[in-house]
């Protein structure tokens, strides 16, 4: 009786230590995502449109059967606000089985909660904002970036405006936030490279709507061309009152104007609107085309913006980057299955270099033309039918 | 026009801008003694409620059918209307239960409550609308009906087929006025001058028979009127609003009515165009000076705190102790 009492108690003691240690062996139930985004604020446009197709991927990957576990998403929307950003980045990385992140379309924001991915180990992709810093030698490998930089994104606009357009007297305007300083320095630099100068600089604070006074000196500047480095939300009150004004000038930018809510002020005053937009034609590729139909068949309320396709291939990188650690992604093996990974999607072949920037560098141009937002080699601007403001 | 006649037009403008909320103010200053903190989300919301106004009748095909100056008038009520709802529910919900308690308590209900304003707008803005209207997403180019949260255009009810400068003229003869008929109201109407009896002594108003309970409520009503108009005027001269602008232009509203005198309405005027006038002047004279205009511009509002506490045209209260 003894002898068997101590068959079953050991048997009970094998059971016992199988059963802790099975889930070692099996795959998770759930893999989660973290998905940043201002999804409302002034920029809530870019923010909701990202954060759509980002769960449109996620959607397909789920329906596809292709991955042993669930892929859930934490989305946070951080607003526009470094200090709404960084709690959101903390409500992801407290939660065990979150193995990687990916963000923002502010540059303030994701300076942020940058650190608080790195100090805790999460790898995180930045999916759309663009100062150039934010991916350096310090945060690498645990921060990439898969959208190009605001000096990647200058440096083709000056091409064009200066060199192709033939724009010389330029007048520059910015936020003086981290998104338009960078970009003063940036486009500052651009101009400096050809021997020019700008005729006048000004730096506006966040949220200013009167720019009466700077566009009465944008127009006694003889000024042919205004160079916008904000976002939107107040970029549209400056073209507003340029036109307004009956300035005969160029109102070009990068990629924070090129949004929908930058036709709310109508079309007769965003014509001529030139704008860089990061990536490659998505109407040039099978994938590109794919995306749209799929985006625009599921009746979301916000148009694809500048960086909606970004949101697109941030999740396309995360989910092919977990597809080759089979069934058990940790963060510590995601992040160099991201660093040095070799992806396909909606932009083409994205890899990063020693410092997590994107080695995939697209832009393409775009303009409005009678209220919509085309690109520019498509435009009657590039046929010569029609002619930006500044030149005879 | 030229270089300093273009600046002089843009700082009357925006001085406009300023006296509008101000004067809203010093009109609840005056009966009350309380700053009621969110009059420039009452003028945002004035706003917002003329873009709803014009959709819904944009919608119901009456816009389509009168002539603008009828349909103008009309979106013009309704705004004045909701706006003095509003007024009147600060008034009960943030500044009547503090009657009593120290004036920093409806200063901060006052302040708090613009925050609910401004989410109000955030939030619920564009499912209200569309509750209302059905599913509207684009009416008629530019106004397109998104989330609250984003920039609205404005409707082009002011002079819609005349040039820009027509506009901005029409826009400072209306602030001028509707100052004008303000102080025609105070000094002229029996209501306004039991609205002054009011602000120079409560009591003794009490004593010679005036029904202040009602003539604080009209005092709420004026003042929400005249911040819808305020919200009109502003929002069709930037043509696009942001829902929350409001306490950008509270603030500046009342460091103008601070600077004019808090129970004055032509300081109100004079602390309004001082504003407006170092704002555009610092950022037109000054090279990349706009970064420092909002700066300077406080500056000289904490230099009159200073020198002049009591306003421009205020009143030096001497207290015999």
């Amino acid at each position: 009786m003894k002898k068997y009492s101590f068959i079953v108690s050991a048997l009970m003691i094998v059971v016992v230590l199988l059963s802790a240690a099975v889930p070692a062996f099996a795959a998770p139930d759930v893999v989660t995502l973290g998905f940043l985004a201002p999804i409302t604020g002034a920029c809530s446009a870019e923010g909701s449109a990202a954060r759509n197709a980002f769960m449109m991927a996620i959607d397909e990957a789920n329906a596809s059967g292709e991955y042993p576990y669930t892929i859930n998403v934490i989305v946070i929307d951080d607003q526009s606000d470094p200090t709404v950003g960084a709690a959101g980045a903390q409500k992801i990385v407290s939660d065990p089985t979150v193995v990687a992140a990916t963000g923002h379309w502010n540059s303030g924001v994701a300076a942020a909660t940058s650190p608080v991915f790195m100090e805790n180990e999460i790898p995180f992709l930045i999916w759309g904002a663009i100062r150039e810093d934010l991916t350096s030698e310090k945060t690498y490998p645990w921060v990439t970036r898969s959208a190009p930089t605001d000096v990647q994104e200058n440096k083709p606009l000056a091409k064009t405006v200066i060199d192709d357009l033939g724009y010389t007297k330029i007048f520059m305007v910015s936020t003086t936030d981290s998104y338009g300083s960078g970009n003063t320095v940036a486009f500052k630099k651009e101009l400096a490279s050809r021997g020019l100068e700008p005729v006048g600089v000004e730096e506006v604070q966040s949220e200013t709507v009167d720019f009466n006074a700077i566009v009465t000196k944008i127009v006694s500047s003889g000024a042919e061309a205004v160079y916008w480095g904000g976002v939107n939300t107040e970029g549209v009150y400056l073209k507003e009152q340029l036109y307004n004004a009956k300035a005969d000038v160029l109102f070009f930018g990068i990629s924070g104007i090129k949004t929908d809510d930058f036709l709310i002020i109508g079309k007769e005053a965003a014509e001529g609107t030139f704008a860089v937009q990061p990536g490659v034609r998505l109407d040039s590729s099978e994938a590109g085309r794919k995306f749209i139909e799929d985006y625009e068949s599921r009746g979301f309320d916000v148009a694809i913006n500048a960086y909606t396709p970004y949101a697109y291939e941030a999740a396309t990188i995360l989910l092919q980057a977990l597809k080759t650690l089979g069934d058990d992604p940790t963060p510590e093996k995601m992040v160099d299955a991201i660093a040095k990974g070799t992806f396909h999607g909606v932009m083409g072949e994205t890899t990063f270099d020693e410092i997590g920037q994107t080695t995939l560098v697209a832009v393409n141009l775009n303009v409005i033309q009678d209220g919509q937002w085309v690109y520019y080699e498509d435009s009657e601007y590039a046929s010569g039918v029609r002619k930006f403001g500044g030149k005879e | 026009m030229n270089f300093f006649t273009s600046l002089v037009f843009s700082a009357i403008l925006l001085g406009c801008t300023y006296t509008l909320v101000a004067i809203g103010y010093c009109l609840f200053f005056g009966v009350l003694d309380v700053v009621v903190f969110c009059s420039g989300d009452i003028a945002i919301f004035g706003a917002f409620s003329i873009i709803s106004a014009y959709v819904m009748l944009y919608d119901l095909g009456l816009f389509q059918v009168l002539p603008i100056a009828v349909t103008t008038m009309i979106i013009l009520a309704v705004a004045a209307l909701l706006c003095a709802l509003l007024s009147i529910l600060t008034y009960r919900v943030s500044i009547k239960p503090f009657e009593r308690s120290s004036a920093l308590m409806p200063l901060l209900s006052t302040i708090a409550l613009g925050t609910v304003i401004r989410e109000f707008l955030g939030l619920l803005f564009r499912p209200l609308l569309m509750t209302i209207t059905g599913p509207i997403t684009r009416v008629a180019d530019p106004i397109n009906i998104t989330s609250g949260r984003n920039p609205q255009a404005m409707p082009k009810l002011i002079a819609p087929n005349s040039s820009i400068d027509v506009r901005n003229y029409i826009i400072i003869a209306v602030t001028f006025l509707i100052i004008l008929l303000l102080f025609l109201f105070l000094n002229k109407t029996k209501m306004g001058l039991s609205m002054q009896a009011i602000s120079q002594n409560k009591e003794l108003a009490y004593m010679n028979g005036i029904n202040v309970r009602k003539t604080i409520n009209i005092t709420f009503v004026i003042g929400g009127i005249m911040l819808a108009i305020g919200g009109f005027l502003l929002g069709s001269y930037q043509s696009v609003v942001r829902f929350d602008t409001g306490s950008l232009y509270g603030s500046k509203g009342f460091s103008a009515a601070v600077v004019g005198g808090l129970k004055s309405i032509w300081g109100a005027i004079i602390g309004g165009m001082l504003l407006g006038f170092v704002e555009v002047f610092v950022s037109g004279l000054i090279p990349g000076g706009t970064q420092y205009q909002n700066i300077i511009a406080f500056l000289v509002v904490i230099v009159f705190i200073v020198f002049k506490p009591e306003g421009i045209l205020g009143e030096k209260v001497i207290e015999k102790v």
